[in-house]
């Protein structure tokens, strides 16, 4: 049932765009309203979110997604400091290396592929689910790293955060 | 577009969508209204449209509802303002005396016909602004 993701995901952004109308809380007009026009787009939009999107209603991955947020935040932090100093003192050592991953899902390549461009260092060029590889562009790749084995020296952890995140 | 594009744009869609909704349903409220409000709507089609490709976009999108829906916003705005002909056109009747949206000012049932007329409008931009965009995408080949 798309109809219902898109619902959900529709409504949860109209209550928090809504949200002061009464009080702090949200008065029973808008609530309705924001029934009417929810159910409206779910039902406009139930064939684009994807067959399997329902999976991302469940309330055990919502709690990953937030446990992700410090992880991805402190890995942003240490690349802007690392590309700061690339920065200043000039050395670098660019070019496009081929990353194996081991993912199924679309949603996994793009968590990964938008976590690896957040990442400064790192810009996600192209994936590729018919070779299970990305393509990214490291702005300084380490002697012997221009063909890596997997996603560890490339993204740090985060491939096994998006495989559990978009599973 | 690539496999990351085309699954960002269905998770982001829905989003476009219902903040258009938003900013359509309070345009006597807040910034916004019909206009801004379906050229925004209209930007998730844009983006449906670009990131799915031409072939897709034939699938989903259906010339006689678009078009019929366009006649439709407008025919409510002109039926909105019909609606205090006894006085004059566009005449607030709904505000003055009428049965529903005329709460307290600032709540969302306010403004008399206001938001029924944001709604067509909104209605109008957004299948009139999707139907020219997708026929410019639609245009038969490069020459001539």
């Amino acid at each position: 049932m798309p109809f219902i993701a898109a619902f959900v995901f529709a409504y949860i952004l109209w209550l928090i765009l809504t949200a002061g109308s009464k009080g702090l809380l949200w008065s029973t007009q808008e609530l309705i309203a924001g029934l009417i026009f929810a159910g409206i787009i779910g039902y406009t939009t139930k064939d684009i979110i994807g067959e399997k999107s329902t999976r991302f209603l469940n309330p055990i991955r919502w709690l990953e997604w937030i446990a992700y947020i410090p992880v991805l935040f402190w890995g942003m932090v240490k690349a802007n400091f690392h590309v700061a100093w690339l920065v200043i003192t000039g050395k670098i050592r660019p070019g496009i290396v081929r990353v194996p991953v081991d993912l199924e899902e679309d949603a996994q390549y793009t968590i990964l592929g938008n976590s690896i461009t957040l990442t400064p260092g790192t810009l996600t060029i192209d994936a590729c689910p018919k070779e299970k590889a990305l393509y990214v562009h490291w702005i300084d790749i380490p002697e012997g790293m221009e063909r890596p084995e997997s996603s560890e020296p490339v993204a740090g952890p985060f491939e096994k955060w998006a495989r559990r995140l978009g599973k | 577009m690539g496999l990351i594009v085309k699954t960002s744009a269905r998770a982001i869609i829905p989003l476009i969508g219902i903040f258009g909704a938003y900013v359509v349903s309070h345009g006597h409220l807040t910034p916004g209204g019909g206009f801004q409000g379906g050229a925004t709507i209209a930007g998730a089609g844009v983006l449906f449209l670009v990131a799915f490709g031409l072939s897709e976009m034939r699938k989903h999108y259906n010339k006689h509802l678009y078009s019929a829906l366009e006649g439709l916003g407008g025919l409510v705005f002109l039926g909105a303002a019909m609606l205090g002909i006894g006085t004059a056109f566009f005449y607030n009747t709904l505000w003055h005396n009428g049965p529903i949206l005329n709460g307290k000012p600032g709540t969302l049932l306010s403004a008399g016909f206001l938001p029924i007329m944001n709604l067509a409008v909104g209605l109008k931009v957004f299948t009139g602004l999707v139907s020219a965009l997708v026929a410019i995408a639609m245009y038969r080949r490069w020459k001539s």
